[in-house]
């Protein structure tokens, strides 16, 4: 069924409000084993997904349902499903909010061409190229490039379409030494292929996995400084995001307000986040999000101030915000030293985690060490076994960031974040 | 009632086979799974209440495996006529014939697999359901939900919001080649109550879940969930840190099965073996633990949220003894990784969804019962932990590291639990080291199928895992 015929469904419907979202994609995959193809994939989908409102009779309360009409979708199916959904719709009793309207440039959003073919090309070309030793190499690794078309409808008169590329590779490395063997495991996310990001990228996991080999069991460190460089860092920045996002404020899950300090008391740097519309290479260059709201660069903390709450509008509009959206890329910048400063004294430094993670509801964090560095003064070991815990809500006080950055697709952070006070369980 | 098999695959079946015929020119082995899975997920809360028609496995689409010189290759389409089977097949082969100009482009030698049997075979399954999701009634369901929410706020002290949650899906799926037609549906459900309290400006938030190979008959039991949600966010807020250190532990059913889950489970997936990332090849028929420890895989398992007739290679479902008194006795495949092995396939080959490549899967992932008794159990540890709840967890097959994220402990001293309660623990440690601790094994077992697995980082499946209270020992931090 064709798109313009469902929205005739869905205006018919009697839907007090309704949303539209139809994703085309061409998708090609392709997985490695060692230096051999696996297999490849292609994927020619169509995914049309469907939201319509229903308002309460005193106007107070605004419901919602939402599901997928397939392509294959004849008109009675097509139909039946728009009517399931406006039924339900009625039951769902949300204090009422508005749809997001027509914006300025919405016209000129942006279609990107995307040749699938080339993007492929170049990624398989640019992992081939990495310099592998006979003690060092990628073990498997899996190419996903797709070229997407979102055409975003709405009742309000949002009618915006966009074409861009999203990527993914994900690598695993081995390293051996004296028959023995290890793996380290990264997943890239981007626009396209970066060759000169993605080889520096490898080639650093791949002598993280020489390091790996000779490394020692954590020591028992007690209450320790630990600096965070690669990827885990993120779950630091994305639980100050989380805590900045609309839906977690109205849901009274973040505490923080506006114009006050997001850390009391805070020694350490004062970060400075910053939701925008572009950085290159970035998977999420979209110009207006999910919703149809047109992304605007927009400061949500400054200088450790917490300036302002950004989400979707249902929940933006319950904090009374407007020109709200949701942010695709995000930076977060304020570090006051450089990356070399911030190496100094007695710290563990962790570049490989087995799963490090940050729980947005109270800020904890917790990590197996798979790989890091104990710097003891003038001595640096690496070593690896053992855990990192504690809370957020502590180190945010004292968190130390670098001035230089480092990209990790729609995140732009500083390349060294250095926390203390964690604690650090050995691995004996 | 039996879940009836979707009338929409029924419909396109002569057109895929059509679709076959016309591939099987070209190619040596062709199969198709078709895919029609319904359902719906209902989310209420005091602040946000949410239905949508889609859970994490309703789809529909198709997706056509192909096999030439040793190179299998896949496509995925969802806007199939069954009319004019010969538009699609041309259009697979061109855009499958475009990549090989590029990896041809690129030098790029393939894997060089031989090609799937194609033995004649048929299945028709319609398992028993008590319900069926797209028949439920959702404003008595939205009502049910809403009180539970209601209740819980109303209750729990520094409460400031409770979710109750309800999902139930229709998987209808066929698999079809030249000689094979399978065909399957079943119903599962899965619900939970979320708590979430705030004290001294920190939040806790405690879940609670439910699942099973039902239809939405389960959520009657949702409310009875209410009270262990509103007790463990009381405990999380209050709770203490455990001093990091190497302890005895008791693993409450569900931390059972997120070792049983993250220690072998993931280290048995023979597509592992072929990449030889699993240092679990070059264990088989040797001790991986004690005698205490016996571990089953496969959908025939426990009838939970992944319990299936075929899986999504037309495998059909299996039950293995991976870990049988302490010896690990074999991993579980799909089809082209037991070609390359030279095995046979158990039934786990699964995909996220008709869009997604197959990988080894788990299903059901289960230590077996003994005969301890739990507070023999507690009795016989001086100073430990009875560690209740996960919030994740995270392997390494190459290394056999495990990482588990337990959400509570229980302080036990001198046999008894003295009411200390630690949150959150991170358990460490080395697999065989620490199912070789594994000292006592509890009579009772529970399966769990709330959340989803991913592969690395990504590929998220349905699968359920459990066992009884194990004794063991490791470090907590």
């Amino acid at each position: 069924m064709k798109l313009n015929e469902i929205i005739d469904i869905v205006k018919a419907s009697g839907a007090d409000a309704w949303e539209i979202t139809d994703t085309r994609e061409e998708g090609w995959e392709f997985y490695f084993i060692r230096r051999r193809l696996d297999q490849n994939r292609a994927k020619l989908v169509e995914h049309i997904r469907v939201t319509v409102y229903k308002k309460s009779e005193d106007g107070q309360f605004l419901g919602s349902a939402s599901g997928e009409i397939a392509p294959t979708a004849d008109e009675a199916e097509a139909r039946s499903i728009v009517d399931g959904l406006l039924h339900n719709a009625a039951y769902v009793r949300n204090p009422f909010y508005t749809l997001n309207g027509p914006f300025e440039g919405m016209d000129q959003a942006g279609n990107e061409p995307v040749d699938p073919a080339a993007v492929a090309k170049d990624f398989i070309e640019a992992v081939r190229a990495v310099p592998e030793t006979a003690t060092e190499d990628i073990n498997s690794w899996e190419l996903f490039v797709s070229a997407l078309n979102r055409r975003f409808v709405n009742s309000e008169g949002v009618d915006v379409t966009s074409g861009y590329p999203s990527c993914m590779l994900e690598a695993v490395i081995n390293a051996r030494r004296d028959g023995h063997e290890i793996e380290l495991y990264r997943l890239y996310k981007s626009g396209g292929c970066d060759r000169e990001t993605l080889s520096r990228d490898i080639g650093e996991v791949l002598r993280f996995g020489k390091d790996k080999l000779i490394a020692g069991n954590t020591p028992n460190l007690g209450k320790a400084d630990v600096v965070f460089s690669t990827d885990a860092a993120l779950e630091i920045y994305e639980w100050f995001a989380t805590r900045m996002n609309a839906a977690f404020k109205a849901r009274g899950l973040s505490d923080w307000e506006a114009n006050k300090p997001v850390a009391e008391g805070a020694t350490g740097d004062r970060i400075t986040l910053t939701a925008v519309k572009r950085l290159p290479n970035s998977s999420r260059n979209a110009a207006c999000d999910a919703e149809g709201a047109p992304v605007r660069e927009t400061v949500l903390i400054q200088d450790g101030i917490a300036k302002r709450f950004l989400g979707n509008r249902q929940f933006s509009q319950y904090l009374g915000l407007t020109e709200s959206f949701q942010p695709g890329n995000l930076t977060a910048t304020g570090g006051s030293q450089s990356a070399e400063a911030l190496r100094q004294g007695q710290f563990l430094e962790v570049v490989e985690f087995s799963d490090f993670q940050v729980n947005p509801m109270n800020g904890d964090i917790a990590g197996e060490i798979r790989l890091a560095y104990w710097h003891d003064g003038d001595t640096v070991t690496p070593v690896s076994g053992g855990s990192v815990t504690g809370t957020m809500a502590d180190f945010a006080k004292t968190m130390r960031m670098s001035r230089e950055l480092r990209q990790y697709d729609c995140w732009l952070i500083p390349a060294v974040t250095r926390l203390s006070g964690v604690t650090v369980t050995g691995a004996v | 009632m039996k879940a009836p098999f979707s009338q929409f695959l029924a419909s396109q079946a002569d057109g895929l086979k059509a679709l076959i015929a016309l591939l099987g020119q070209r190619y040596d082995y062709v199969s198709v799974l078709s895919t029609d899975s319904k359902g719906f997920a209902a989310r209420i809360s005091q602040r946000a209440k949410s239905v949508a028609n889609d859970t994490m496995t309703t789809e529909r689409g198709h997706v056509v495996r192909v096999h030439r010189d040793g190179l299998y290759s896949e496509a995925a389409f969802n806007d199939f006529d069954p009319a004019h089977p010969e538009i699609m097949a041309e259009r697979l082969t061109r855009v499958l014939d475009n990549q090989l100009a590029v990896l041809a482009a690129t030098g790029v030698e393939p894997y060089n697999t031989g090609a799937l049997s194609d033995e004649p075979r048929t299945l028709f399954v319609e398992m028993e359901t008590g319900r069926l999701p797209e028949e439920e009634d959702m404003e008595a369901l939205i009502d049910t939900l809403s009180a539970i929410s209601d209740e819980g706020v109303k209750r729990g002290e520094g409460v400031i919001d409770c979710m109750a949650n309800a999902q139930s899906t229709h998987i209808s799926k066929m698999f079809l080649t030249a000689h094979q037609d399978l065909r399957q549906s079943y119903v599962y459900s899965e619900g939970g109550v979320a708590v979430i309290a705030m004290k001294d400006g920190r939040n806790e938030m405690s879940h609670e879940g439910l699942s099973g190979r039902k239809g939405p008959e389960l959520f009657d039991g949702l409310k009875d969930k209410l009270d262990d949600a509103l007790r463990v966010a009381g405990e999380l807020l209050s709770a203490g840190r455990v001093e990091p250190g190497e302890y005895d532990f008791i693993a409450a059913p569900d931390v059972s099965g997120l070792i049983a889950h993250e220690a072998f489970g993931h280290g048995v997936e023979m597509d592992m073996f072929v990449k030889e990332r699993a240092l679990g090849a070059q264990y088989i028929g040797k001790r991986v633990g004690s005698d205490n420890v016996t571990m089953h895989e496969g959908a025939l398992c426990a009838e939970n949220v992944t319990s299936y007739a075929f899986d999504d290679e037309g495998t059909l479902a299996g039950d293995v003894i991976e870990i049988d008194r302490g010896i690990l006795k074999t991993g579980i495949c799909d089809a082209l990784s037991a070609l390359r092995l030279g095995t046979k396939p158990t039934g786990n080959g699964k995909r996220q969804n008709f869009e997604h490549k197959v990988y080894t899967r788990m299903t059901n992932t289960l230590f077996d019962s003994g005969s301890d008794k739990l507070e023999d159990m507690i009795a016989s540890i001086k100073k430990g932990y009875l560690l209740e709840g996960i919030s994740s967890g995270m392997e390494d097959p190459k290394h056999w590291g495990i990482q588990c994220i337990v959400e509570r402990g229980y302080e036990i001293v001198d046999g008894k639990l003295t009411g200390k309660v630690v949150a959150p623990v991170v358990m460490t440690g080395y697999v065989p080291d620490l199912l070789g601790s594994v000292s006592m094994v509890s009579g009772d077992r529970g399966v769990f199928g709330n959340g989803g697995c991913g592969k690395g980082h990504k590929e998220w499946v349905k699968v359920a895992d459990g066992g009884p209270y194990l004794k063991a020992r490791a470090r907590l931090g």
